[in-house]
């Protein structure tokens, strides 16, 4: 008897192995390069997907399921929680968050918790409390850490930087698409767009795409001269502020 | 009409922003002050990150004083040897304010410093103007003359060593109070986003003596000097002066300063100063409050940098 439970298990296995790869995902952003222009107050991006299942797996039961992810590029941040000191509020617990992404938007075709296990949900950083950042000098274990991590989240979401959504739409039963809203206050950097396909809570195909979110034109040529000519920027701006207040004196004039 | 901040990373209203400028302005041109008191609250308040705040009013206070002077100028209402004394020393503290501003910056106690700072500076100034102010009021109401001030007068600032001679302000006093009101006034300017001018104007009249005509126009001076320091030394350390920000913010501040200065005139002295120390005490308490009742979100993020 046990020796049929393990062939049975071992044929699942394969069974499983064998159409892991037998899928293809394919993907495509609608725009690759997102630029931030002096009116941009924000933008959606849409991801499209192609499944494309061979022959095996052409009468594969039940549905298929995806999610959608898209990541901002990682940064440093430190988090400041305020505290009562003699009466006055101020900032006072501090901790640094490494390697947290600054955009995570993540949309798929169901609850994410009802397409995979959580073990997989896990691995692939799908759903807020499996964002993968780590706290610079604390034990993982520190109460405080937790409380941080759920200050972070919130902070980020109603920033609209992070963003969870059940709203992918399969048009036919091979094509989806998912919109992903890029607030006015997008950091710019590389973004990865990754997809995944499940089908029967496991994994079977992924796909990855980049999105380039920059600064164009007039605003792009201020952030260069801000940073890398930083003396002549500021004298640059002293200069402006001194001609618009002398052209005001003289268009002004009263005497 | 939606316009992005390339320095502050976020979209603001243009209209929003022109507003705030032109209010200010007007305030400013109504009161003779430099309005840097009013406007970076302003900004703050509005989520504009503090340090894109401070940076950027500085260089809005380089155009509005800049134009203000120029009338000054042209009327030669300026005593140039005090402005130059001043302002050196200005230059010299705008430096150690920029400094200490990215030291707090670092320990995330900037928003603290500023709040307090505020509310001293604010509450002070404004609660001396307001006493001062009220009595003036009362006086002309009971047809009291103003007291008098006897020009000979000498208090202990002025038998400090090392005396100058100011010709056009007709003074002999020593530069120790001028370079330590210069310094005073450029450390906190840079810090904190002020001209300083309510600070400095009373300052240069009860301290040093300094005739009421041609304290304005030097002080005008000594702003314009120290803030477009402050402009450069933010730009250069932390890279927050927004350009975009400090044009909308000096166009509207320019134009609304010429209507105010136009009602300004036909309000008196007295009532106006009155005015004015209302004004500055609101922002004081408007800071106490923030600093004493307790946050609705107690958490902040700021970004590091990449990695």
């Amino acid at each position: 008897m046990a020796r049929l439970v393990l062939a049975t298990a071992a044929i699942m296995l394969t069974a499983a192995i064998g159409t892991a790869h037998a899928e293809k995902l394919t993907i495509a952003v609608s725009t690759p390069e997102v630029q931030i222009s002096s009116n941009f107050s924000g933008t959606s991006i849409t991801v499209f997907g192609v499944v494309e299942p061979d022959a095996a797996t052409v009468s594969r039961v039940g549905r298929y399921e995806v999610a959608v992810l898209v990541l901002g590029p990682a940064r440093t941040v430190v988090a400041r929680r305020k505290d009562r000191i003699v009466g006055i509020w101020t900032n006072w617990a501090a901790e640094t968050i490494i390697g947290a992404p600054t955009f995570y938007a993540l949309d798929s075709s169901d609850e994410i918790d009802a397409i995979t296990t959580p073990v997989v949900l896990d691995r692939l950083a799908l759903g807020f409390d499996n964002i993968p950042f780590a706290f610079r000098g604390t034990d993982v274990n520190d109460p405080d850490t937790a409380e941080f991590r759920a200050a972070f989240l919130r902070l980020k979401e109603k920033a609209g930087l992070f963003s969870e959504a059940t709203d992918v739409a399969f048009i036919g039963d091979t094509i989806f698409r998912s919109i992903t809203w890029l607030p006015a206050n997008t950091p710019t950097g590389r973004y990865s767009v990754l997809a995944y396909l499940f089908s029967g809570q496991s994994l079977v195909a992924h796909a990855e795409d980049t999105l380039f979110v920059t600064q164009t034109g007039f605003d792009q040529m201020m952030t260069a001269f801000a940073h890398g000519h930083a003396l002549i920027y500021g004298l640059f701006c002293a200069g402006i502020a001194v001609f618009v207040g002398w052209l005001g004196g003289v268009i002004f004039r009263r005497d | 009409m939606l316009i992005y901040l390339p320095i502050a990373e976020l979209s603001v209203n243009m209209f929003i922003i022109f507003g705030m400028g032109g209010a200010v302005g007007f305030l400013s041109g109504l009161f003779g002050v430099g309005g840097g008191f009013l406007l970076t609250p302003l900004l703050i308040f509005s989520g504009i990150p503090p340090v894109v705040s401070v940076a950027t009013v500085a260089t809005q206070i380089v155009a509005s004083s800049t134009s203000a002077a120029l009338s000054y100028w042209r009327r030669r209402l300026i005593d140039v040897k005090l402005a130059a004394v001043l302002l050196s020393a200005g230059i010299i503290g705008s430096g150690l304010g920029v400094q200490v501003f990215n030291l707090l910056r670092r320990l995330g106690q900037l928003d603290l410093i500023v709040s307090l700072a505020y509310v001293t500076f604010l509450g002070l100034v404004g609660g001396l103007m307001l006493t001062e102010s009220l009595r003036a009021i009362v006086n002309t109401r009971r047809g009291r003359p103003a007291p008098l001030r006897r020009p000979g007068q000498h208090i202990w600032v002025h038998g400090l060593p090392f005396k100058m001679r100011f010709k056009r302000s007709r003074l002999y006093v020593s530069v120790i109070p001028i370079v330590a009101l210069g310094l005073v006034i450029g450390f906190l300017g840079a810090l904190l986003g002020i001209g300083g001018g309510f600070i400095m104007v009373p300052a240069m009249i009860y301290l040093l003596r300094v005739p009421t005509n041609v304290v304005i126009g030097t002080s005008l001076i000594q702003i314009m000097a120290t803030m477009a320091v402050a402009t450069v030394l933010h730009a250069v350390s932390s890279q927050s002066v927004d350009v975009i920000l400090a044009i909308i913010l000096m166009v509207g501040g320019v134009i609304g300063a010429q209507f105010g200065a136009r009602v300004g005139q036909t309000i008196r002295g007295d009532q106006l100063r009155a005015l004015l120390a209302v004004t500055v005490l609101a922002v004081a308490i408007r800071f106490l409050v923030g600093l004493v009742t307790m946050p609705v979100e107690r958490y902040g993020l700021t970004v590091l940098g990449a990695g």
